[in-house]
């Protein structure tokens, strides 16, 4: 039974030394005392560029380490968001509203990606479906919620809002304690640290081992003995799971959502986000995921209408030159540079 | 006393479009046998070989695995069985280190047999020159050795038989002579091999009774003597049919 | 009880949209069957073809020539597109779908940069008719011919000519024909021209039928995809008119009854009973058909 040190530190991701976890610490400690030095409108932007790396993570877990490629993950960080303010508003009254909400939004996108997946694994089909079926899936999901506008379509007395969404989504709080502002942006620090903690103990345990092993090699992992699709049927509910977190995270940034949550152009940034961070290490899509909210967030929101032609190339750029991802490239640039200039501290 | 029959098929069958791959095929190996499939390109080898994995399904007939009907059951299933199968096709985990890939089979590992299954493993392991706990990605490992990595990779499951598809494919004589060793000792500890083969040097040291299949059926089978001296098995190797 | 009037509309319907879903997948499935890559900018490709089209025609070009026109124009832009990004990715199935996702954003994006959010429309050919109390248009009765004339014209491209020869074998085993002699890169370049010339020539020919923006291409990424899906690769023409016929038969009722989301949802449904019992897509178990027949006459 291996340790929970031993979990952490374990090969699957990159950065193992002291120095390493000494620098994150550091940078850790800089976002928990961010909140002291910078207005309230800046600490509501990071809290935004934070609450999108649960959504990475599940990718980065999905398709870096399971191989399989989901396009239209947005669907459940849209689901987890409509079902919470459906819960949540019907509930306001209810001081266990916002839980309900919470657990409601995770279990409706569990059992979606699980019924999805179940047809998509079990079908043993070829690898291009899976990309193509769940990005129509949610094309759909935005289609349906699109046309939801006006009095008729409504759940309790939460209106889903058509094209406008849904807004006035009630605050997540606990017993009397609202989670919003500063509060919120810790809520976010903690559960991004939790999310990538956990998700790095799993690749390295036995269960992520044989995630990989999938990966390399489905036949031959078959043939050792593995149920291979409940596998990746596994990886996928919690992945999926995981961008409904984002999605829950999301409703209390902004006590709103909209179908365009779930459309075509969302849809494509948690895979540039992927990609671009590196699909081989879970660290280096949390910082791709960041920087690149980061990047979007203020392009858009100074009206720049380049984002995203510029995103788009960036995707297209990182695909041909950098195919292992940019963050892992210049990781293991630093780490061969570092390797050549200290070579007996080498562990 | 009557063997144990380990594996078996009873009337199996196989047709792809025109061709008929496997005709009411009624193949039996005992417990503790070692025995070689051998027969001419097009035999229809590597489809019973399929069937028998789980890989291919069959069109009509049963498989038996240690006395159970697994006609329909999914190969991983089969092989939880204690079944151990390696493919003609080196299929280790090549980009994932020595360790790791003698680590993965692990959970799966049929542990009503760990005492006699940790012995054959470590003996193979020893055998074959592979350290457990290397840090060498498998694709740098030489060619013979990443085929014994994949031969130590099923015993890691402590099967209790193993079928084994052109193990020796591409080996130099030495190295055959040395999987020949190795899966000797291991066959004469109690573990059911077989082994696809065409090397006929190895079938010659290491086969009690032989196989041979020729368009989808069995055409002969008995000792290696008996075969060699059939005048219908030098026919169908030098092609007067 | 007027019975002939409504079954005539829905004939009409289900020919109407076994030609869409053709015109919007046909492009896509013939890349897909030669290099196994979904073309996710193939939506894109088909909005180029319209814009061609809607310029064209507007600067005075007759409006049939501005359809060929395009798909010359559509045809070369892929053969520059293969070249330049999609050949690196081959054996990448997976990292062509990310990179051809990328283009399209640069296209669509691009485009409403450079174009702005609208383009002027295309008078669309033909006027209607009705019969009884259904209204047809005469134009997507030429569509649904243009369909069944392609259809015939790919057969004949991929049965007696060298290049479709060329093609099939490099389909069934690249290795084999380059070694035959075959130029395989050169087929890939030619093939994906060809798809991406298609989805140009579907993107003019049902340009008079849309409103022309940057993201028109987007409405033809579900049902083409499902078509795809549906289909399989196994026989590319055979599936591709097998699936788009299927999902018409599938959506024209439950559109006509529930609306037209809910035809869209039935054929994502369908998708996935088909996958789950037709893993290769319907044209899988049509050639399997076929080996048998070929089989059994050849004994």
């Amino acid at each position: 039974m291996r340790t929970i040190v031993d979990l952490i530190s374990g090969g699957a991701d990159i950065g193992r030394t002291r120095v390493f976890w000494i620098g994150f610490g550091v940078i850790v400690l800089l976002f928990l005392l961010y909140p002291t030095q910078a207005s309230a409108f800046r600490v509501s932007n990071v809290s935004f560029y934070l609450l999108n790396i649960p959504l990475g993570l599940g990718m980065a877990l999905l398709w870096g380490y399971c191989g399989v490629l989901s396009f239209g993950h947005v669907a459940y960080f849209g689901i987890a968001g409509y079902i919470y303010g459906i819960i949540a508003g019907n509930m306001s009254e209810n001081t266990l509203g916002p839980l309900a909400g919470v657990a409601g939004g995770l279990l409706a996108s569990a059992i979606v990606a699980g019924i999805f997946g179940y047809f998509v694994f079990y079908a043993r089909v070829q690898k291009w479906i899976i990309p193509i079926l769940t990005l129509v899936l949610t094309l759909l999901l935005e289609t349906f919620l699109g046309q939801t506008a006006g009095y008729q379509w409504r759940i309790g007395s939460v209106l889903l809002g058509g094209y406008n969404g849904m807004t006035g989504i009630p605050w997540f709080r606990l017993g009397g304690f609202v989670f919003e502002g500063y509060s919120f942006f810790y809520l976010c620090v903690v559960v991004v640290l939790a999310c990538y903690f956990g998700l790095r103990m799993l690749v390295n345990s036995n269960f992520g081992q044989v995630i990989v092993a999938i990966r390399e090699d489905e036949l031959r992992t078959e043939l050792l003995g593995y149920d291979i699709r409940a596998r990746q049927w596994v990886v996928f509910v919690i992945s999926a799971m995981l961008a409904g977190l984002s999605g829950l995270l999301y409703v209390q940034w902004g006590n709103y959502i909209t179908p365009s949550q779930v459309g075509l152009l969302q849809a494509v940034l948690p895979v540039i986000w992927t990609a671009v961070g590196g699909t081989t290490s879970l660290l280096a899509v949390v910082i791709s995921a960041f920087a690149l909210n980061w990047v979007t967030f203020t392009l858009s929101s100074q009206g720049n209408q380049y984002a995203m032609v510029i995103i788009g190339a960036l995707l297209v750029v990182t695909m041909l030159f950098f195919p292992r991802g940019i963050i892992v490239m210049v990781a293991e640039w630093l780490g061969r540079l570092i390797a050549r200039r200290a070579p007996s501290s080498q562990p | 006393m009557e063997p144990t029959i380990v594996i078996e098929t009873r009337s199996l069958s196989k047709r792809f479009g025109g061709v008929v791959a496997a005709d009411n095929v009624n193949f039996k190996v005992p417990s503790g046998e070692f025995r070689c499939m051998i027969g001419p390109n097009g035999a229809g080898k590597s489809t019973l070989f399929a069937m028998l994995c789980g890989i291919e399904s069959a069109d009509s007939g049963r498989i038996l695995v240690f006395g159970q009907d697994v006609t329909r059951m999914q190969a991983f299933r089969r092989v939880r069985l204690g079944v151990g199968l390696t493919f003609q096709t080196n299929r280790a985990f090549h980009q994932l280190t020595v360790r790791e890939n003698l680590t993965i089979p692990q959970a799966s590992a049929n542990l009503k047999n760990k005492e006699a299954g940790q012995m054959r493993l470590e003996f193979a392991l020893d055998a074959f020159g592979l350290d457990p706990d290397d840090e060498t990605k498998a694709a740098e490992l030489p060619h013979n050795q990443l085929h014994w990595l994949e031969i130590a990779m099923v015993l890691v499951g402590y099967p209790n038989l193993i079928l084994l598809d052109e193990p020796t494919a591409g080996m130099a004589p030495e190295e055959t002579l040395q999987t020949a060793k190795v899966l000797k000792h291991l066959n004469s500890t109690g573990l059911t091999t077989v082994v696809v083969e065409h090397d006929m040097a190895f079938v010659k040291d290491v086969a009690q009774t032989v196989t041979v299949l020729h368009q989808g059926q069995i055409f002969a089978e008995g000792s290696l003597a008996d075969i060699t001296a059939h005048e219908d098995v030098r026919r169908i190797y030098l092609g007067r049919a | 009880m007027d019975v002939l009037p409504l079954a005539l509309s829905l004939l009409y319907q289900f020919m109407t949209g076994a030609a869409f879903f053709f015109l919007a997948a046909v492009g896509l499935v013939i890349i897909l069957g030669m290099m196994n890559i979904i073309n996710l900018a193939h939506g894109e490709l088909m909005m180029i073809g319209a814009y061609t089209a809607t310029i064209t025609y507007h600067a005075g070009v007759p409006f049939w020539l501005s359809v060929i026109l395009s798909f010359f124009v559509v045809a070369a832009f892929g053969a520059v597109l293969e070249l330049l990004i999609v050949r690196r990715f081959y054996g990448r199935e997976l990292g062509a779908l990310v990179v051809t996702w990328g283009v399209s954003l640069v296209l669509g994006q691009g485009t409403l940069l450079f174009f702005g959010p609208f383009m002027p429309s295309i008078k669309i050919p033909g006027g209607s008719f009705s019969y009884g109390v259904f209204s047809y248009s005469a134009y997507w009765l030429i569509l649904v011919l243009i369909s069944l004339l392609l259809v015939l014209g790919l057969w004949w491209l991929y049965n007696r000519t060298p290049y479709g020869l060329q093609a099939k074998a490099t389909m069934q085993n690249a290795e084999m024909a380059k070694s035959l002699g075959v130029r395989t890169s050169r087929i890939y370049t030619l093939t994906f021209s060809l798809g991406a010339g298609l989805a140009g020539l579907s993107g003019a020919l049902m340009a008079p039928t849309l409103t022309i923006a940057p993201f028109m291409g987007q409405q033809f990424i579900v049902p083409a995809f499902i078509t795809v899906v549906v289909g399989g690769t196994a026989n590319v023409i055979a599936g591709a008119v097998a699936s788009s016929a299927f999902l018409a038969a599938v959506k024209t009722p439950i559109g006509m009854a529930f609306g037209a989301f809910s035809g869209t949802v039935a054929l994502l449904l369908a998708a996935l009973i088909i996958i789950r019992i037709m893993p290769d897509g319907i044209s899988a178990s049509l050639q399997k058909f076929f080996n048998r027949r070929a089989g059994r006459t050849a004994q």
